[in-house]
């Protein structure tokens, strides 16, 4: 459903995004994983259609997103990281202008918005502005919208971050049925949210895919039972002290070392 | 055609949940009612200090462009840089709609509220006209006002396609308002200098060309349409919404 080859994209000489493969088949649940500023985000805007790509190919249900655009855009429920929503309208009103604006006709609008209304728990605040809801309703909002037009596709990306842990829990719970419907792709840190809600994952660092497969193989691969000691063998942080590692620290620094 | 018009439904109606809109309402009744009140001062009084174009006295007001120029600057600054600051542009650009149509959508929307400014100003319409209530005539030729309020839109046209192309540029609405002011003024202070120069000299004909002021004031406040004003007009509006299709593609690729 989602397929990505060779992805590139820099931000004027940076390069953020550097040859990134994968691909996710129907009925997937990927986790996309990979520390602050590996280029998660960027390769989920660019599946999204926010941005355009340096170099490479990504196509969703089989229309290149950047050839086909809308088509691919129909096919995806897309929710940004911080979940931006306009503070002034109510949500109701909200859904009622993504509903249009994603092309749902009258009677299916509002078909649609009772079902994620539900879906998301979101009934009892749907005359409610948006600006004075939690950041946990809002992050509701943000994915009943992603859901809105029934896309067979949904990118969450980091769905679960900022909420409290029972927010958490209900969400992971609201992932995990939705991955029974929608081939999803989600980005996160949180290595236990991996290990509860997807069945393989996608590891990125530096714009750089490291591991890509199901949670079993990549465990197997690495002799652990643990997916976190892959993420940080993978992403190259060393908790040996910096001596260990022939790093000069400040004890060993000679007072006629210093810089005159 | 449903995105587009949800979005300029959103848009529009967008208006009446920010106080920008109803400041611009209140601001813009303010001024069009000083100016009615001294045309009919002008109307009513004897002799040769009287008003000859009503129209001309309202619209053909150098002072009245200089304040009207504020105004198409704060119905446009919201419209992209605010989604650009606070992130919605996101959300906004990943639904199944093409960039023309949310530039179409944001612009369609803020002319239908820079019509709703114009609206009470046809409560003045049955003075203005010398209108008869018994036998349902103008004492003076409807046309003009026609013309005028033709021309009111075209202009308005122009300075809102200027401020949502400056808007899609910044992502603070202040800047995207001061900026757009800065250009829009332009069309309205050049006629300011046609008093220190040759009638003749080319120089006189080029700022006669920009300036929205004059062209009311000699043109379409008594009837006038001059091609030329309405290809300025219409050019100005289409080059700007061109831009601004092109600068939402910009973004795409740049960050």
């Amino acid at each position: 459903m989602i397929r990505v080859e060779n992805l590139v994209k820099y931000y004027g000489e940076y390069p953020a995004v550097r040859g990134v493969s994968f691909e996710v088949p129907k009925g997937r649940v990927v986790g996309f994983l990979g520390p602050n500023g590996a280029g998660k985000s960027t390769t989920m805007r660019i599946l999204a259609g926010f941005l355009t790509a340096s170099g490479g190919k990504a196509s969703i249900a089989g229309h290149d997103v950047f050839r086909d655009p809308i088509a691919a855009r129909r096919n995806i429920g897309y929710m940004p990281e911080s979940c931006p929503l306009y503070p002034e309208m109510r949500v109701i009103e909200y859904l009622k202008f993504r509903a249009g604006l994603k092309g749902l006709g009258w009677g299916e609008r509002r078909k649609r918005i009772d079902y994620v209304l539900k879906r998301c728990w979101l009934a009892d605040v749907r005359t409610q502005l948006v600006g004075t809801l939690s950041k946990g309703y809002r992050q509701r909002v943000g994915l009943a919208d992603a859901l809105l037009a029934d896309p067979p596709v949904l990118i969450l990306d980091e769905p679960t971050a900022g909420l409290d842990p029972t927010q958490i829990r209900e969400t992971r719970k609201l992932i995990r049925e939705l991955g029974r419907e929608h081939t999803m792709l989600l980005s996160t840190h949180i290595l236990t949210e991996v290990e509860m809600t997807c069945d393989s994952a996608v590891i990125i660092n530096q714009g750089r895919v490291e591991e890509d497969g199901t949670l079993d193989a990549i465990r197997k691969k690495h002799r652990t039972d643990n997916l976190e000691d892959v993420f940080v063998k993978l992403t190259g942080f060393d908790d040996r002290p910096a001596a260990a590692r022939g790093i000069p620290v400040a004890s060993q620094v000679e007072e006629g070392d210093r810089p005159r | 055609m449903r995105p587009l018009l949800a979005l300029i439904k959103r848009e529009f109606t967008g208006y009446f949940l920010s106080p920008v809109g109803y400041v611009t309402l209140v601001f813009f009744l303010i001024v069009t009612g000083l100016l009615f009140a001294g045309v009919v001062d002008g109307l009513t009084r004897t002799g040769s200090q009287g008003v000859e174009y009503p129209f001309a006295a309202l619209l053909g007001d150098n002072v009245f462009w200089f304040v009207f120029a504020f105004i198409p600057p704060m119905l446009t600054m919201r419209l992209l840089a605010e989604e650009r600051g606070t992130g919605t542009l996101e959300t906004l650009l990943t639904a199944p709609i093409r960039d023309w149509q949310v530039v179409a959508g944001k612009f369609i929307g803020a002319v239908l509220f820079y019509l709703v400014l114009w609206l009470p100003t046809l409560a003045y319409l049955p003075v203005l006209l010398n209108f008869n209530w018994a036998d349902r005539t103008c004492g003076v030729d409807p046309a003009h006002a026609a013309c005028s309020y033709l021309g009111v839109l075209l202009a308005g046209m122009m300075f809102l396609a200027i401020g949502l192309f400056v808007s899609s540029l910044v992502k603070n609405q202040l800047v995207a308002a001061m900026i757009s002011l800065a250009l829009c003024l332009k069309f309205v202070v050049a006629g300011y200098a046609l008093g220190y120069l040759d009638a003749n000299s080319w120089a006189a004909k080029a700022v006669q060309f920009l300036s929205v002021p004059e062209h009311f004031r000699r043109d379409f406040t008594r009837g006038v349409i001059d091609s030329r004003h309405v290809v300025l007009y219409l050019s100005v509006t289409t080059v700007c919404l061109y831009l601004t299709v092109r600068s939402l593609e910009a973004r795409r690729l740049r960050a």
